[in-house]
């Protein structure tokens, strides 16, 4: 907390705050192996590399990193769900996911590697906000094909914690659990621990009834001024965490506690900033995409996957001691996608529904809110002739058809509402389709 | 025998019931007969007005980004006497046919009150009525009114 000097702890000191050199060195090996794997074993990767005539041989440092091909979604959906598997597929001993573009999820097949990896990344991160062999971790991510909640799990594990896996929803039980117990660490999105601060309050619970002292919050965008309150409304330090299942999960970036940008794990990727444009890497502190290469994962490795996440990097040397480079936060996307909940959704998913049912408009604005700490998203939809009726259960039904529908696409529940025909803006080139008024 | 009914589809935001109102005053439009029925989220205003005005009264709300629609309905004259509206009811019951909705409305006839009718299925309904002497009004006599 605020004013009280600040004791950093690491996980692996040798690969988190091994010299800038050293690292180019262990980058660059483990480059050149992980091109070798994706050559030998994934064809779209061999494909693109002999289009551009580029051979394994040629990459012999992280300088030859812009010779390789980009990665993008898109092609994890092509691929779905197997083609970009490098290893043999019996080595593949979890699947992850996440919603892709066009309802079809994305999956990520990892190797027992790659589970260790992964959460060792988690463990680091745990580490870096304070947590330990003593902690009591309570988990209220979801669990399942969302790296969330197992990704937090094996992390809090691995570090020898008790781990609490409560997994989302039911706020009351999640508040006895973490009261009754003796909680010290939470680990949630950003929003929902919030949430919980402020049922907390609403319970007539006082802090120090509770023994929270920090948690790792992450999965959907969020400002200073969330964390300032979230902080304050829970007594804790609360500590940024970034991940994408097609990079291993959480903790491909964290915070330590001093909380200027979170350490990317440099010993397992290499992360670079490009101009989204010309696709030229930008040097340090230049604003732009976030692209990154996996040089520890054997399963599905990923060479310079566009996370579509703009934002900078910084550095400069922390006092923690990592020499890792720190991302700051997220300030934007390339692409329209918004994130809700911790899902993913663009609003071409919600278009492929509404132009695959029978007279409905495809004419839609999507409008993200933010009640209660809670993300809600809103989709406006124009009425068509075919689709009004004068009787209130007919509209209804198809109201809350297009609402399943778009449930069973995108993952998530959504407030479908029906608006007058001409009434959603038309612009002139590329339609805006998003209204977010979260003011994140 | 059908009347012309028309739909309009409002949001649930303040001040657009009174910008339909405002566009048919301005329009010089005479409502006859009007109900609303409300959810949470929406709401759909059923209009009953003279032949003459309907074309005007669906043009001028389509021009102004209303949803409108035309669609046919039942009125039916009920006597002003203790257990009338029951036995037309009644009537209806006799069919497996379902009421959509039903409103009345503030002209009276001799004193009898009238009523809107939207049945699931109209057709067998009306050659009831006609066998019970039940009145259907027409077009023609709601323009009279």
């Amino acid at each position: 907390m605020k004013g009280t000097p600040k004791e950093h702890k690491l996980y692996n000191p040798k690969m988190e705050c091994m010299s800038r050199e050293e690292l180019r060195e262990l980058q660059s090996k483990r480059l050149r192996e992980t091109v070798k794997i994706e050559y030998e074993n994934v064809a779209l990767y061999r494909a693109r590399m002999d289009a551009r005539g580029v051979k394994p041989e040629d990459i012999k440092t992280v300088d030859d990193l812009r010779l390789l091909p980009f990665t993008q979604k898109t092609d994890l959906r092509d691929e779905f769900p197997f083609g970009l598997i490098a290893a043999p597929k019996s080595e593949i001993v979890r699947i992850q996911g996440s919603s892709g573009t066009t309802g079809k999820p994305i999956v990520v097949g990892y190797t027992q590697n790659d589970v260790d990896v992964w959460a060792e990344m988690v463990a680091r991160a745990i580490t870096a906000a304070g947590g330990g062999k003593d902690d009591i971790i309570h988990i209220a991510y979801g669990y399942g094909l969302f790296t969330g909640g197992l990704g937090a799990h094996q992390g809090a594990a691995k570090v020898g914690a008790m781990v609490v896996p409560m997994s989302s929803g039911n706020t009351p039980r999640q508040i006895m659990m973490m009261k009754e117990l003796g909680a010290t660490m939470l680990c949630c999105t950003p929003s929902y621990a919030t949430f919980l601060g402020e049922t907390i309050r609403e319970m007539g619970i006082k802090p120090e009834e509770m023994r929270l002292k920090s948690g790792c919050f992450g999965a959907e965008p969020w400002s200073e001024e969330m964390r300032a309150n979230l902080e304050e409304l829970l007594g804790i330090d609360a500590c940024d965490i970034y991940g994408l299942v097609e990079i291993g999960g959480p903790g491909v970036a964290f915070e330590c506690l001093e909380k200027h940008g979170m350490h990317v794990s440099e010993d397992n990727v290499i992360v670079e900033i490009i101009d989204p444009v010309t696709e030229e890497p930008l040097p340090y502190g230049e604003s732009g995409e976030l692209v990154f290469t996996t040089i520890m994962k054997t399963g599905m490795p990923m060479l310079r996957y566009r996370t579509h996440d703009i934002c900078s990097l910084d550095a400069s040397p922390c006092k923690c001691g990592r020499t890792h480079v720190r991302m700051e936060r997220i300030t934007g996307r390339t692409d329209d996608m918004i994130i809700i909940r911790g899902v993913n959704v663009f609003p071409s998913q919600i278009e492929s529904v509404l132009v695959g049912m029978d007279g409905v408009s495809p004419h839609y604005m999507l409008i993200v809110d933010r009640v209660n700490s809670t993300d809600k998203l809103g989709v406006q939809v124009e009425l068509t002739n075919e689709m009004f009726s004068d009787t209130v259960a007919e509209i209804e039904k198809l109201r809350d058809g297009i609402k399943e529908k778009i449930k069973s696409v995108v993952g998530i529940s959504v407030k479908v509402q029906l608006v007058p025909p001409k009434s959603i803006p038309r612009s002139e080139g590329k339609a805006k389709r998003v209204i977010d008024n979260r003011n994140i | 025998m059908y009347i012309t009914q028309i739909s309009v589809y409002l949001e649930n935001v303040r001040g657009t019931l009174r910008e339909m109102t405002k566009l048919l005053a301005e329009n010089d439009i005479d409502i006859v007969a009007l109900s609303i029925a409300d959810t949470t989220n929406f709401g759909i205003v059923r209009l009953v007005i003279r032949e003459v005005s309907i074309d005007k009264a669906v043009n001028c709300m389509k021009n102004a980004g209303f949803m409108v629609k035309k669609n046919n309905v039942i009125c039916i004259c009920v006597p002003n006497k203790p257990g009338a509206l029951d036995n037309v009811l009644a009537v209806i019951e006799e069919t497996d046919v379902s009421i959509e909705y039903m409103y009345s409305f503030n002209y009276s006839v001799n004193g009898d009150a009238l009523f809107i009718l939207r049945l699931s299925d109209s057709e067998r309904v009306m050659e009831l009525f006609k066998e019970r002497n039940i009145k259907m009004y027409s077009q023609e006599e709601i323009n009279r009114l």
